[in-house]
């Protein structure tokens, strides 16, 4: 019983927790803190591979609670963001009012979205004596035309000597592997980073990748050791239908979980010369209410991630390659028994892979491979032909980054990532045609995308 | 009915520790951090400044990457005229205005001293041997310099002594990361990073010079 009590006051702590870190950031948004750029006094290249890759640098100020500090700007810790955009696919969507087609207020191909989405960011250290700090990020999809909020981590870090360095944090956060360091976990990884809402993106499946982001509240304990080792372990618990509304995440089609699921980190980073290197694993699990509807049991998944990353970063050339593989085992009694689904235990595999070149941290060129695949349902993928999920695709981009090094002097923390993006499918929702049984082809989503990233 | 037995299962799953795996490592960060000695604040200060210094300069001041020079051994007085130059903006090549105008701009002078102190303190990173062939080259021209009818290139040793040991404001070269060494060369030939005397001694080097000096440095 003593740990039902534990877990239960935990679910209580972390609900309360994050609803007072909401409002806190709501009230505190204007304490004359900055941003991490005019934190820092540094350029973005110092911590950014080509943002939002992290480099060894970037890392450590993450792992240490956004705390490092050296500016002397006073500005207020807010940054705004905005990506105007251009999508054309290889064969125009449905109008609006069909089922999958284009997105209301858009045609059904050739879209400019001017922007497609903006954000609002608070950051930075909020106490260095407590060694805490925040990123924190409102998000207005114009797509949609609706705000919700968007990536959230509220951190407590410190260094100690045990052996050698370590450091202890907790993060508050809203979804999993939010708080990882590398960008080959799903929060950071490149999928791309920037796509089309106008488009039919490559498929996150399963649930660490997409299944609860922004819909829970977790409370993480880290641990880094000797700037070798990580490990973290976390438990999210979903916000309620009513937190939901009121942070603008629509609750009708959101899953609940039952009690807390567990997220699990471990990673090992050797560093040589310009090199670094990570491999690791991850993973999470979760009892599942299939649409917060209880009374037929709940479905259970546990997903077991691999990933692996390499820097070799040079003042002039950079290259990095990430990877990840991820499989969720699905045991599936609520959605059988509500009828969502044929079979009572699926699977799920994703493969990512992605490879990066810079050039004096302005010119980036990156290529990315991504595959899904798993096991047929005739009510999961009922819109497939072949009833499976089985997707394929790469990824091309070039990218222009004129401010990496420094924006112009009237605002010198202006920065843009100007990027050209094709997407080529080759397999999409279970076919290479005609998989949605109307004659589509996998290639007929292929999306050319040019955006403008900017940031300041 | 059907609810019940479920209703059961999730209580015995509940009682799988999860609230355990969470508080057993956050009480063992409070423990591992509540502990230790009180600090005056100026030794917080310059604690936490090398804290974020090692970030980039590694540990005790040996740094992993070549992009950011070893610390550890370096002269006092080199670190407190360079910490100085990127605080004043004064020095002003890539790397001070990517990295350390940002991190010295707040620093105090007193923070400054104690920085220099703790680095200078620390045991001076290994020598890396690299291409005899490199090595040799380097080490006629660090000792002898290049007396060429068109050009005048001084042997280093003249200032950063015979064992590239330093010695007050001339930064000890002894065990530097060849890449590092060999970048400076270039800067201060190109005048990215302003030094008259340097600029004299490097501008008339060609790169496989600088790189045959830089590799013999890092194996002192």
């Amino acid at each position: 019983m003593g740990c039902v009590r534990v877990g239960a006051g935990l679910r209580h702590i972390i609900a309360v927790t994050g609803a007072a870190a909401a409002l806190f950031l709501g009230i505190q948004s204007a304490s004359a803190l900055p941003l991490y750029a005019r934190q820092t006094g540094q350029q973005c290249a110092a911590c950014h591979n080509g943002f939002p890759e992290l480099t060894p640098y970037g890392r450590l100020f993450k792992l240490n609670g956004y705390t490092f500090g050296g500016g002397q700007s006073d500005l207020p810790p807010l940054s705004v963001m905005l990506i105007p955009s251009y999508t054309h696919t290889e064969v125009g969507q449905n109008s609006p009012a069909e089922p999958s087609g284009a997105a209301k207020h858009y045609g059904p191909n050739n879209n400019f979205a001017i922007p497609q989405s903006g954000s609002l960011f608070y950051g930075g250290v909020i106490s260095s004596d407590l060694g805490i700090g925040a990123f924190g990020q409102v998000t207005y999809n114009h797509l949609s035309r609706s705000f919700a909020w968007d990536n959230t981590d509220i951190r407590w870090a410190k260094s100690t000597q045990l052996g050698g360095e370590t450091v202890f944090g907790l993060s508050l956060n809203n979804n999993p592997s939010l708080t990882d360091l590398w960008n080959s976990t799903p929060a950071w990884r490149y999928t791309p980073w920037v796509a089309s809402g106008l488009a039919p993106a490559p498929p996150m499946p399963t649930m660490i990748e997409s299944g609860f982001t922004q819909q829970v509240v977790g409370l993480n304990a880290y641990t880094m050791w000797n700037r070798l080792v990580y490990a973290e372990i976390g438990a999210y618990s979903t916000l309620t239908k009513g937190t939901d509304s009121a942070l603008g995440v629509n609750p009708t089609p959101t899953s609940s979980i039952k009690g807390l699921a567990p997220y699990w980190r471990l990673a090992f980073q050797p560093q040589w010369g310009r090199s670094s290197f990570e491999i690791g694993t991850f993973g999470m699990a979760a009892m599942i209410n299939p649409g917060r509807v209880t009374g037929f049991g709940t479905d259970h998944k546990t997903d077991i991630g691999f990933d692996t990353q390499y820097q070799f970063l040079t003042d002039q050339h950079s290259i990095s390659a990430q990877a990840s593989w991820i499989t969720e085992n699905q045991n599936l009694t609520s959605s059988q028994a509500q009828g969502l689904t044929t079979n009572s235990n699926n699977h799920l595999r994703s493969l990512n892979f992605k490879t990066t070149y810079y050039y004096d941290q302005t010119y980036g060129a990156t290529l990315g491979y991504f595959r899904i695949d798993g096991s047929g349902d005739a009510l999961v993928y009922a819109s497939n032909r072949t009833f499976s999920p089985n997707t394929t695709g790469w990824i091309a981009e070039l990218d222009y980054i004129p401010f990496n090094h420094g924006g112009p002097d009237i605002w010198p923390w202006l920065n843009m990532k100007i990027g050209l993006q094709y997407i080529a499918y080759v397999k999409y929702n279970g076919a290479y045609s005609n998989y949605d049984s109307s004659g589509r082809k996998a290639s007929d989503n292929n999306t050319l995308f040019l955006f403008d990233w900017i940031t300041f | 009915m059907a609810l019940k037995p479920d209703r059961m299962n999730a209580m015995k799953r509940n009682r799988t520790p999860i609230g355990w795996v969470i508080a057993l490592p956050v009480a063992l960060a409070l423990a591992a951090c509540s502990g230790g000695e009180q600090k005056s604040p100026e030794s917080s200060v310059v604690e936490g400044t090398v804290h974020v210094c090692s970030s980039c300069h590694g540990f005790n001041g040996r740094s992993i990457s070549p992009t950011f020079p070893n610390l550890a051994g370096q002269q006092f007085e080199y670190i407190v005229e360079q910490l100085k130059a990127f605080r004043d903006h004064t020095r002003a090549d890539p790397h001070a205005h990517t990295y350390m105008w940002g991190m010295a701009a707040r620093l105090s002078d007193g923070t400054i001293d104690g920085v220099a102190n703790y680095f200078s303190g620390q045991e001076p990173a290994s020598a890396t041997p690299g291409d005899p062939v490199l090595m040799a080259a380097g080490k006629k021209i660090f000792q002898e310099g290049i007396a060429d009818p068109k050009r005048t290139v001084p042997a280093c040793e003249s200032c950063h002594g015979d064992k590239g040991q330093g010695a007050g404001t001339i930064p000890r070269l002894a065990d530097q990361h060849p890449g590092y060494v060999e970048e400076q060369l270039h800067n201060f030939a190109d005048m990215a990073r302003t030094n008259e005397i340097m600029h004299f001694n490097s501008e008339n080097m060609t790169l496989e010079e600088m790189r045959e000096v830089a590799a013999y440095v890092g194996s002192l």
